[in-house]
């Protein structure tokens, strides 16, 4: 997968580069908004993140002349201006998606991730990862055998969780995506600090092998193993 | 520009000094032609006797007119009888440069003129005259000095508030201007700046407090990450260390990002920009989900959270912002409210017909003291608290804001070591 990032603050595009690699992709870094505009046009890309303060030329209107020419690759846009109509705008401009700086990575995974699914059938009834298994119809939960009795809201985080397996998902995506909560003033953190306490003394306390990790001043991963 | 823009103190001298012109001059114009007036009909009355007199000499002894004219003096006269002259005095008509008065007296037979010398009652309308005119200009320059004198102490408080007014920066918001008579219309003014200085002072006043405590809150992290960073770097640490570092400098960024995020909510709403997107909600409904959705903190700790709603109440507000009002307020009964302590949400309306979401705690209560700030930005009962509670002090600031845009106002009854009670009070 070749991903295309448009970021003139040297840190974070290294940051991202150094990330997404670690993830696998294929990552080609423009420092302007010229400079971007001319890789994707001779290069292919799978996907651009793109950031909207860019010297010399603003991030909306690369991505405008962009979508004018007939560009289809999703682009994800990074801004530091987060009001509604900031959001608006930018999707309106042909963007697929767009995420506040400043994001916690693993959400910038998994909106990447998610944006390169997008367009296949997300027909997934059952969710399993090592022992453990997710009806998503019936809601049972089964770990070992043993049936597992869980609140609305944790099986909705062990749900999300487990669609994220093997990444880290942070506080921000959970309070976002299971609470639906928007403000990102809102205090959330206690619950879902003790939420994930109490999911864990029920998926995991009871058994040998530890599922569900805390990646300290990140979030939370399901995983077999520490590694 | 001064000629264009002439002071108060000159326009009100000028108008005062011109309307004064204005009502002497129509007084002198009066007198003079009312004199004038008395002065001639008097003459003329004088004139009527002397043509009486004449006739009557006439008709009894007609050759007694020349001694008549010889005793009367002043008047001179002329006598026609059918067309001959029967008498005149000498010298008629009277010529020359001596104004005369004249006066006639005829019927079929005859007709008498008489005439008398006018001079003195020119001369007394003439001193009249020049009394008054020199009298006017005197007059108005009185006017003139005196309201400009007096123009100057009226307006002399002006000035020393100018004076006061000049000396006011943002650093000496303290200073007030003089009031010389708190009754007057310059006193009333002179409070109503003073008014205005006290809130401005206490906005500024409030400005400072928040600005050196958002620096506070703001450094705490970054010295946290700092520290944390610089002591790593020193040491050689394995993997397992290397992550435990930088998963706790990532917790500060955390905090940081938080209080960057609450702020800037708080600051947008606060200056309005964030419009509220008006609906009837149902009230009950929404502390129902705001109480699920924080009952497990509640119940982590012990405590008995309950809602106590009665019939359904609704009012008019943006669900998504009082919302996160009231979730600010639940959460910081439950963060202030020890283990098995008890925390009741009730919805209900208020005898003046307002809807009421109350938030009863058993918790450390506030004292009277911290009750009129309790609801800034960073203000803390408890300053050491803080850190170990995770707060930044922005729950109470935000719940107030998110309760004022939806037209309503957030009241607290508390005593220390009893318990709060909060109370959102709702326009319906």
């Amino acid at each position: 997968m070749r991903v295309l990032i448009v970021e003139d603050e040297k840190k974070v595009a290294k940051a991202l580069r150094d990330g997404l690699e670690a993830e696998h992709y294929d990552v080609r870094v423009a420092g302007t908004g010229e400079e971007g505009f001319f890789l994707v046009n001779h290069e292919s890309f799978d996907l651009v993140v793109l950031d909207l303060m860019l010297p010399r030329r603003d991030g909306l209107e690369v991505l405008t002349t962009l979508r004018k020419r007939g560009l289809q690759t999703p682009v994800l846009i990074l801004t530091a201006r987060d009001t509604v109509d900031d959001r608006v705008h930018g999707l309106d401009s042909g963007a697929d998606d767009y995420l506040v700086k400043p994001f916690a990575f693993p959400e910038l995974l998994a909106r990447i991730r998610a944006l390169l699914r997008r367009g296949r059938p997300d027909q997934i009834l059952k969710l399993q990862h090592d022992d453990l298994a997710v009806d998503l119809v019936t809601r049972k939960v089964v770990r070992a055998g043993q049936s597992l009795e869980l609140t609305v809201k944790e099986f909705e985080m062990l749900e999300y969780l487990l669609r994220h397996v093997g990444h880290v998902v942070s506080r921000e995506m959970l309070a976002r995506d299971v609470w639906r909560v928007t403000a990102r003033a809102t205090p959330l953190d206690n619950v879902i600090d003790v939420t994930v306490a109490r999911l864990r003394r029920k998926i995991d306390d009871p058994f040998e092998k530890k599922l569900l990790h805390t990646v300290r001043g990140v979030g939370f991963v399901l995983r077999s193993g520490r590694g | 520009m001064r000629f264009l823009a002439p002071s108060v103190r000159v326009r009100l001298t000028l108008w005062h000094a011109g309307v004064l012109a204005l009502v002497i001059c129509i007084f002198s114009v009066g007198i003079l032609l009312f004199v004038r007036a008395r002065l001639f009909r008097g003459l003329d009355e004088q004139i009527s006797h002397d043509l009486a007199t004449i006739e009557k000499v006439y008709h009894e002894e007609t050759g007694d007119l020349g001694e008549l004219a010889h005793r009367m003096g002043i008047t001179r006269f002329q006598v026609v009888e059918g067309g001959t002259v029967l008498y005149q005095t000498p010298g008629w008509p009277p010529a020359g440069t001596t104004p005369y008065r004249f006066g006639t007296f005829a019927d079929a037979s005859h007709r008498i003129t008489a005439a008398r010398d006018e001079t003195a009652l020119r001369q007394t309308l003439w001193s009249l005259g020049v009394i008054l005119a020199t009298g006017l200009p005197c007059a108005i320059g009185l006017a003139i000095g005196g309201g400009y004198f007096l123009a100057g102490r009226m307006l002399s408080p002006v000035r020393a508030m100018a004076e006061t007014a000049r000396k006011i920066t943002a650093e000496s918001l303290a200073e007030r201007l003089p009031v010389e008579n708190s009754q007057d219309e310059f006193g009333q003014l002179a409070r109503v700046v003073n008014d205005t200085l006290s809130r401005l002072e206490e906005a500024f006043e409030q400005l400072r407090r928040f600005t050196a405590d958002a620096s506070h809150e703001l450094r705490t992290p970054l010295t946290a990450m700092r520290s944390v960073g610089e002591v790593a770097l020193q040491r050689s640490l394995s993997g397992p260390g290397y992550r435990e570092v930088i998963g706790s400098m990532l917790e500060e960024v955390d905090r940081l990002t938080r209080l960057v995020e609450s702020l800037l909510t708080l600051t947008r709403g606060e200056s309005g920009r964030i419009p509220p997107t008006l609906e009837m909600i149902n009230l009950t409904g929404l502390a129902a989900s705001v109480v699920e959705h924080l009952r497990v903190l509640a119940e982590e700790k012990e405590q008995s959270l309950t809602i106590d709603a009665g019939a359904e109440v609704s009012a008019t507000c943006d669900p998504a912002i009082l919302r996160l009002g009231l979730i600010n307020v639940l959460d910081n009964a439950i963060k202030y409210t020890p283990g098995r302590g008890t925390i009741r949400v009730g919805v209900r309306e208020t005898s003046s017909g307002e809807a009421a979401i109350e938030v009863e705690d058993t918790g450390l209560g506030i004292s009277a003291v911290h009750h009129g700030r309790i609801f800034e930005r960073f203000y803390r009962v408890d300053r050491g608290r803080s850190r170990e509670s995770g707060g930044a002090g922005l729950g109470l600031a935000t719940a107030r804001w998110a309760v004022e845009v939806n037209g309503g106002r957030i009241e607290l009854e508390s005593e220390e070591g009893k318990g709060s009670l909060f109370r959102i009070v709702l326009p319906k």
